[in-house]
């Protein structure tokens, strides 16, 4: 079956450092992380209750805030176009937001809650957690992510071509 | 000028291939970034109320080792 393929992974591959590296040591935080998950009963949901012990520790360096059932509720209340969005992980660049604040790039996020199956979100995850390491001392994070979309983007659509029904993550 | 039907016909369907690569790329492009996408100006009120419940102490790192 040829399913539809969307890849998580928007930059860098598996093993690949991002090229140029900040001076910051290693164990500075360079992100913020910020979770908003209502409890929706879906695949991403699960998938971040039973993984979130082991992001936590691969990501020790950088602060994670989980704004909770309450919370999330209020913030989608707000936002209400990214309702069955959540779980959402947002993830704040604090040397992005030194130089331009929040005005220009100043982080990314996935949305887990759109990933449809227990396997996708699983996958989604371990790509973000990988991303998130390789990348966190990029110079050029905002280029690195806009490159690796469009990258996805082709690869996708050549292996449609050719086939193939690989990378399949999305739905 | 192409001189035979066959012809025409070739290029119909090369310009038909090309076509869906070109939405191809696009679709999952478009469908990768509602995933999976950067924050800029779009999302900065958002990012700046988050920023602002951490400054206030409203949101404090969590700590626990599993989500509640």
């Amino acid at each position: 079956m040829l399913q539809e393929a969307v890849v998580t992974e928007p930059s860098g591959r598996p093993g690949t450092r991002a090229r140029a590296e900040t001076e910051a040591s290693p164990s500075t935080p360079r992100f913020r992380i910020f979770i908003v998950d209502t409890g929706w009963d879906s695949p991403g949901h699960k998938v971040l209750q039973e993984n979130f012990g082991l992001i936590r520790e691969l990501q020790r360096e950088d602060p994670i805030y989980v704004l909770g059932r309450e919370k999330s509720i209020e913030y989608l209340r707000h936002h209400e176009e990214r309702i069955g969005h959540d779980p959402i992980i947002a993830v704040h660049d604090l040397a992005a937001m030194d130089d331009t604040g929040t005005a220009d790039f100043h982080g990314f996020r996935l949305r887990l809650g759109l990933l449809r199956t227990h396997q996708q979100a699983l996958l989604a995850l371990q790509n973000f957690a990988r991303f998130l390491r390789l990348h966190r001392q990029s110079t050029d994070l905002e280029g690195e992510i806009r490159r690796g979309l469009r990258r996805e983007g082709l690869a996708g659509a050549i292996e449609i071509v050719l086939g193939h029904e690989a990378r399949e993550i999305g739905g | 000028m192409p001189e035979r039907w066959s012809d025409y016909l070739t290029i119909f369907m090369s310009a038909l291939a090309v076509g869906y690569m070109v939405y191809e790329i696009d679709r999952r492009q478009r469908k990768l970034r509602e995933i999976f996408d950067v924050l800029d100006a779009e999302d900065a009120a958002v990012t700046a109320r988050l920023e602002d419940m951490v400054a206030s102490g409203e949101l404090q790192p969590y700590t626990g080792a599993t989500l509640a």
